[in-house]
């Protein structure tokens, strides 16, 4: 019941936003922001924190989400709709070629690959100047006003932020369904002990890499939503620096509950917009955040909270 | 035992129709390491609703012999056949589908995770519920259902909602037990079920061993050191040593057997 | 023709420097099993000491002093942060705290140094090419393979015949035994953790007199690094140097025929290698998987 309450309650506030954020001298634009890398961390953690699988490229999928909306609105058709779903197709459909590549490893050498793997699509994007605008980043595009038949949906800041928190609940609920079935306990199952599971007749790999392709369809889903943000995208959105920011947010938020990675992506997006406004520095106290996050709060702040809990 | 669940255990244990026979047979398997040779030649028949013990001194090759069995490892040499079927070839998952399904010497439990959890995923799993991204509010009653009934059996009432790694070790190893049955063994093995536990939590464990032999039919074969426990429960006893089967019977007649006292004696020395 | 000798023999030589870099990362990752994502970092530590010591000492001053305080600051790290961590078996937390470092001494560097790029003066005595035809073959680039070379064959010589050496053979096999055996695990991993800093450092100082010193240089040798390690196979460092030097040829011989692809060629041989051994050039089955 309790979990029920705060849940309504975040959402309000996230209703709320557009109104209560600029009065505490945010922009709605940051808003957009967090539910974004909210939904790319999140997705990235049904990997990561529920199925154990420690994948440390996903910008890559988040960047060929972006890409992807950002090429369709710029070559194909001017339309939102049809450049998220053409990004998250793209960014799902690498990760799910990809994943059987991946599946079988373990432990280091699964981040290993999935690092380098990332880099693949980074030299693309960098060396395909003609279409991808190369180091300069894909511009040229913007996102489209949506037309249900008569009626218009402008997407100016707040209504683009209205849809992102739509997506953002679309993709929470997915997530939730996926955690609460049977394929969502055998990502559990797998992440405590990937023997005992097995001996059960369940062949592991087939579910590692299930839970690398879902991971990959949100956090390119996020992608799109990302590039119709900034109507700007670059490869430093699938550069491997990026995937270590998504790691440590879902690490600091913590990795082994639902809403950690929300929690994490509201400190670490605030922290490096702030950051990033008094200092030039900034990379090195990002750093320092990485040191401190893994010698003093492993576990996260949702995760200490649990505890804190546990003991009560 | 009583002459009716003799006469259950006689039912459920009669092989499945169109089919005679052992529902286990290892015919002259082995399996070499090398230069050892862990398991030797080793021909071996159980039949359904069978209770056996395997014993045999340290390095008889025991828990080879049950990774054969389960699928673990292949064996370097000969067949092994399940229900009349060659298995020799099959992986443990595959195994595990025909109804093989084993606990191990050591604790293999998801420890995070609640004792129902623990249980849980073993009941979907039997069920094949693995690949579904959604559960209906009616599958999920006949799951928990299920789970409790486990539970149940196992004894363990009162404590589903407990993280299995806090547990003592001898429930730790019941909840090994329930998930084992959550696969709808028809053959269950057990390495060392009671090994590191205290008097009492053995005694629950021997106590629940023979109640699913006797109450649920169910066909056992285990290893086990603590000599009380094998000549008090196994209805027949093979002895393993240096990779062959050193003697097999009736409990009574292997404590007389002389070749198992010189094995025994043997390792002590 | 000439293109191509002069690309590929560019590349072997970019190859020597993922050679190394992977030496050390392969040597890290099978004793300390961490994936140092901070490597680049040392590297870069390494070239820049050398630089600002190179006035004073010379250059071969430098080329010494450089890897040998990579390896000294690779100590200090290993044992203030990757110590207290050995005990977490998840990687995860190592690869984020090595992640925080490259960061910092990429962040720390550009503000130290200035983002522009800089020279290293190296002596003319072998920076002069040795053949008029083939003009790109200087002195200094042959000087690299030599001290390449010498740097292997001293690493295998150390694994190979000294107590150390074969300590740290064993432990990459069973750390664990190793440890009952009564060898002092935390000095040997240590140790190793400075080996490896030792040679990303002397990839960076001979890279510096290549390539010139900028902030990123670390970061942008590390992912090829990566690959040359799943190309020669994991666990074995052997493979790391054979994969560096075969990434490296591969981009060069690349670059004469289609120069935008000269970076995806060596991912693209990656995947490629993924798909058809999986467990890479030299790398043992079942090992990592």
């Amino acid at each position: 019941m309790n979990r029920i309450i705060a849940i309504a309650a975040i959402w309000v506030a996230l209703v709320a936003l557009p109104w209560w954020l600029p009065l505490i001298g945010g922009y709605t634009a940051l808003g957009s922001k967090v539910l974004i890398y909210a939904i790319a961390t999140m997705g990235l953690n049904v990997l990561l924190g529920f199925t154990g699988g420690l994948s440390f490229g996903q910008a890559a999928y988040f960047g060929l989400g972006a890409y992807g909306a950002g090429m369709t609105l710029k070559y194909l058709a001017p339309s939102t709709p049809l450049a998220i779903l053409i990004g998250t197709l793209v960014g799902g459909a690498a990760a799910t070629l990809l994943g059987p590549l991946v599946m079988r490893r373990r432990g280091i050498y699964f981040a290993m690959i999935t690092i380098a793997i990332g880099q693949l699509f980074y030299f693309i994007m960098v060396r395909w100047n003609e279409v991808t605008g190369g180091e300069d980043g894909l511009a040229g595009f913007s996102r489209q006003d949506i037309h249900f038949g008569p009626w218009l949906y402008r997407l100016d800041e707040t209504n683009f932020y209205y849809l992102v928190l739509l997506g953002f609940t679309v993709a929470v609920a997915v997530m939730w369904m996926v955690l609460q079935s049977p394929l969502g306990h055998t990502f559990v199952a797998i992440r405590e002990n990937r023997r005992r599971i097995e001996f059960l007749g369940v062949r592991v790999e087939r579910y590692i890499w299930a839970a690398f392709a879902i991971a990959g369809f949100i956090t390119a889903f996020a992608g799109t939503l990302n590039a119709l943000l900034f109507n700007f995208t670059s490869p430093q959105d699938l550069h491997w620096i990026l995937s270590g920011n998504f790691v440590i947010m879902i690490v600091l938020g913590g990795m082994r509950s639902f809403f950690g990675p929300l929690i994490g992506v509201i400190i670490f997006v605030v922290a490096q917009d702030y950051l990033s406004s008094i200092t030039g520095n900034w990379m090195t106290f990002i750093g320092m955040i990485f040191v401190l996050i893994v010698l003093l709060f492993p576990r996260g702040v949702l995760g200490i909270l649990a505890r804190r809990v546990e003991v009560r | 035992m009583t002459a009716a669940t003799m006469e259950r255990t006689g039912q459920d244990g009669r092989p499945p129709a169109g089919k005679t026979g052992p529902l286990l047979r290892m015919d002259n398997v082995s399996r070499h390491f090398g230069t050892l040779k862990a398991v030797d030649g080793v021909t071996f028949e159980m039949h359904a609703g069978e209770l056996r013990a395997v014993i045999g001194p340290n390095g008889a090759g025991k828990t080879t012999f049950f990774n054969l069995i389960s699928g673990l490892l292949p064996p370097t040499g000969g067949k092994v056949i399940f229900e009349g079927e060659d298995i020799t070839g099959q992986t443990i998952v595959e195994r595990v589908a025909k109804g093989i399904v084993r606990t191990f010497q050591i604790t293999e439990v998801l420890p995070d995770l609640s004792v129902f959890e623990n249980i849980r995923i073993g009941v979907e799993t039997a069920l094949r519920l693995n690949a579904r991204p959604w559960i209906s509010r009616r599958e999920r009653a006949a799951i928990n259902s299920r789970v409790f009934e486990l539970i149940d059996i196992v004894n363990l009432d009162g404590k589903a909602n407990r993280i299995v790694g806090e547990l003592a070790h001898g429930d730790q190893r019941v909840v090994e037990v329930a998930v084992a049955l959550s696969a709808n063994p028809r053959l269950l093995l057990l390495d060392e079920p009671t090994a590191g536990m205290g008097d009492h939590e053995t005694d629950h464990m021997v106590d629940l061993i023979r109640r699913l032999h006797r109450d649920q039919g169910m066909t056992i074969l285990f290893i086990e050191h603590d000599m009380d426990i094998v000549f008090g429960i196994a209805q027949r006893i093979t002895v393993l040593d240096q990779g062959r089967v050193l003697a097999e019977g009736e409990p009574d007649a292997i404590s007389a057997d002389p070749r198992v006292r010189a094995a025994y004696l043997g390792s002590l020395e | 023709m000439q293109l191509l000798l002069f690309n590929a023999f560019n590349g072997l030589i970019q190859g020597v420097f993922y050679a190394l870099m992977a030496l050390g990362l392969a040597l890290i990752l099978s004793l300390n099993s961490v994936i140092n994502m901070a490597h680049g970092g040392f590297l870069v530590i390494g070239a820049y000491l050398a630089y600002a010591l190179s006035p004073y000492l010379g250059f071969w001053g430098a080329l010494v002093a450089g890897p040998i305080l990579a390896a000294a600051i690779g100590l200090a790290v290993e044992r203030l942060l990757i110590r207290p961590i050995y005990k977490r078996t998840d990687p995860l937390y190592s690869l984020l705290l090595t992640f925080g470092l490259a960061l910092i001494v990429e962040d720390m560097t550009r503000t130290i140094w200035g983002p522009q790029g800089l020279p290293l003066e190296i002596p003319d005595v072998i920076n002069s090419p040795v053949s008029e035809v083939y003009f790109f073959v200087t002195g200094y680039r042959l000087f690299v393979i030599v001290i390449t070379t010498a740097a292997v064959v001293g690493l295998y010589l150390l694994l190979r015949y000294t107590l150390l050496g074969i300590r740290i053979r064993a432990g990459i096999n069973d750390l664990e035994t190793t440890a009952a055996l009564g060898v002092n695990i935390y000095r040997l991993r240590a140790l190793n953790f400075g080996f490896g800093c030792l040679f990303a450092g002397l990839s960076g100082v001979l890279a510096a007199g290549v390539l010139g010193l900028t902030p990123p240089m670390g970061n942008s040798l590390i992912m090829p690094s990566f690959v040359a390690i799943i190309i020669g196979g994991v666990g074995s460092l052997f493979g790391a140097v054979v994969g560096g030097l075969i990434i490296g040829l591969a981009a060069g011989i690349t670059t004469t025929y289609y120069p935008a692809a000269s970076e995806a060629v060596i991912y693209l041989m990656m995947l490629i290698v993924l798909v058809v051994r999986p467990r890479g050039l030299f790398g043992e089955e079942g090992l990592f998987e």
